[in-house]
């Protein structure tokens, strides 16, 4: 070996370059020229020395950098203070609208009982912490669309299933696992048990909980899956991100871009810089004026809300809402963007009370609403 | 060596400014890179307060621009980068007629610190170090700066100063052969 490659091999082995074959190289050579050894040493206790920060230094030039970025209005804003007050409202929500809230679910067994014949009548109806199970009964309920459930699982916590959702609890046993698979639209409300966390999976995310009230939204057709939590924390795993983990505080949603969806548009472009929306986000929930109930769980008191979404997302939700197929023969109507509130209202009394913001005319055949 | 420590606590530093806007994530950030960054745009500047205006700036824009952080493959290359492009506007800006290459670039390297519980060095050593670093060509001392303080990749420093990763190999075995001998001459102001 050349007296220069030695030098080579070394600031390889210094800035971890070097290959397993180069170390083994320079190694059997410093063994033969012992001169080298006590300078080689030497330098790489300097260079393995990390340089100390100044931190008055740095506290000092970060307070001068906020203050520049204040004086432009785009300094950070601290999350957390915001979260706590908002925590504080939601609680207090919860206890003085139970009693609302376990109405609207009755009304919803009801319904759906002829349909769904392993919902517990009498659990949902009195409310109670009955953890009583019914081990012969299939563990997978499925929603069509128009029609919404609740139930409780074999753990004691509750679930509401949206339409056109299917929840497998196949798994969920006496030796305390809690584990679900969810297709669709699902709200929980989970049995505190710190010892056995309850998961949720979907095809993209899983949902670890100790326990807690959120909502989890992934439909396939939609664009986005959401987590919304409500009440306690949540940790959302995204199954393409191995490795990463996002814990959720009340009040805090997560949106997550679903790839089935928009996968062309990527694959199209090695560049990403044609993706303006962030791949994975979290905001805050939504909640309509006057309302204590966040749009995103408004559906399990069975109504069907929405907030400044396009009028394309609101028309996957009527579809499943009111089991119909909606067809858009213009599209500059899909990005329309509107925002509603109904509960009562049929199909048709729905799309009038659409028309009165937006310019649109339909048409109803049998299943299908053709919107132009 | 060190180099994946730092490298993995920016990605995730970078996921929490991106995904939960975090403000302390933002500011372990600054206080990570902030003296690296300054030190690298005054060598370009040849002031350290416009060096640190240059900085700030690169930083602010980060945070604006958070919601796509999440799409940049290596973030610290990338301010590097930025501070980089704005310095040369920026002395250019100042000084018509400069012409920056990589050879104007005079950066100063710390003075290099040994703790006192692994102090091997002689102090003698040390400063016989020292007088050797401050004795390289610009583009050198440049080099030996990225990938010692602010443990840079080669591809890093390459593709940061745009040359090849051969340059830098190169650039860098020179200088730790410069070293090296300084270690076993005398210190020079004694001849």
């Amino acid at each position: 070996m050349s007296k220069e490659k030695v030098w080579h091999l070394y600031s390889r082995k210094l800035t971890g370059e070097a290959s397993q074959d180069e170390l083994m190289e320079l190694q059997l050579y410093i063994e033969d020229h012992p001169s080298l050894q006590y300078e080689m040493e030497a330098l790489e206790q300097v260079w393995m020395q990390n340089n100390q920060p100044d931190k008055e230094y740095l506290e000092a030039t970060y307070l001068l950098h906020i203050e520049k970025m204040k004086k432009l209005g785009v300094e950070p804003k601290h999350l957390d203070d915001m979260v706590e007050s908002e925590e504080l409202l939601q609680l207090s929500f919860f206890k003085r609208n139970k009693r609302k809230v376990f109405a609207a679910v009755m009304v919803a067994v009801i319904v759906t009982a002829a349909i769904i014949p392993l919902v517990n009548r009498k659990n949902a109806a009195t409310g109670s912490a009955n953890t009583e199970t019914a081990k012969a009964e299939p563990k997978v309920v499925v929603m069509p669309n128009g029609k919404n459930t609740s139930f409780k699982l074999p753990d004691g916590s509750t679930v509401w299933l949206n339409a056109g959702s299917k929840l497998d609890y196949s798994k969920i046993n006496d030796a305390g696992n809690r584990e679900v698979h969810l297709t669709g639209e699902a709200f929980f409300d989970v049995v505190k048990n710190p010892a056995r966390p309850f998961i949720i999976h979907t095809s993209t995310i899983d949902v670890k909980v100790l326990g807690t009230k959120f909502n989890v939204k992934a439909y396939p057709e939609d664009k986005t899956v959401e987590t919304s939590l409500v009440q306690g924390s949540v940790e959302v795993f995204v199954k393409n991100r191995p490795g990463e983990k996002y814990l959720l505080k009340p009040n805090q949603k997560l949106v997550l871009l679903n790839e089935e969806q928009t996968v062309a548009k990527s694959s199209l472009a090695a560049n990403k810089k044609d993706i303006n929306l962030p791949i994975i986000a979290i905001t805050h929930l939504t909640y309509p004026k006057n309302d204590t109930l966040a749009v995103e769980t408004s559906w399990i008191r069975n109504k069907l809300a929405f907030e400044d979404e396009s009028f394309a997302e609101i028309a996957k939700k009527m579809e499943r809402w009111y089991d119909v197929k909606i067809i858009f023969k213009n599209q500059e109507l899909e990005m329309e963007e509107l925002r509603g509130d109904f509960s009562k209202e049929t199909l048709q009394q729905a799309l009038d009370a659409l028309r009165f913001a937006s310019n649109f005319r339909y048409k109803i055949e049998g299943k299908t609403v053709i919107i132009y | 060596m060190p180099h994946k420590k730092t490298h993995k606590s920016i990605k995730d530093l970078q996921r929490r400014i991106a995904v939960y806007e975090d403000e302390a994530a933002y500011k372990e950030l600054f206080f990570l890179l902030f003296q690296s960054l300054t030190h690298f745009a005054e060598g370009i500047l040849q002031s350290k307060e416009n060096a640190e205006e240059i900085v700030s700036d690169v930083f602010i824009s980060i945070w604006n621009d958070r919601a796509k952080l999440n799409q940049i493959d290596d973030l610290k290359l990338y301010i590097f980068v930025a501070v980089k492009n704005n310095a040369v506007r920026k002395a250019r800006q100042l000084n018509k007629d400069a012409t920056i290459s990589l050879d104007s670039i005079n950066v100063e390297v710390d003075s290099l610190y040994q703790s006192p519980e692994e102090r091997m060095l002689s102090t003698e050593t040390v400063t016989k170090i020292e007088t050797a670093i401050n004795n390289l060509p610009n583009k050198a001392r440049l080099i030996l700066k990225l990938a010692k303080e602010d443990r840079m990749k080669y591809k890093d420093i390459a593709s940061l100063l745009n040359i090849s990763v051969k340059t830098v190999d190169n650039q860098l075995a020179i200088a730790l052969k410069k070293l090296a001998t300084a270690i076993s001459e005398p210190l020079r102001k004694k001849k």
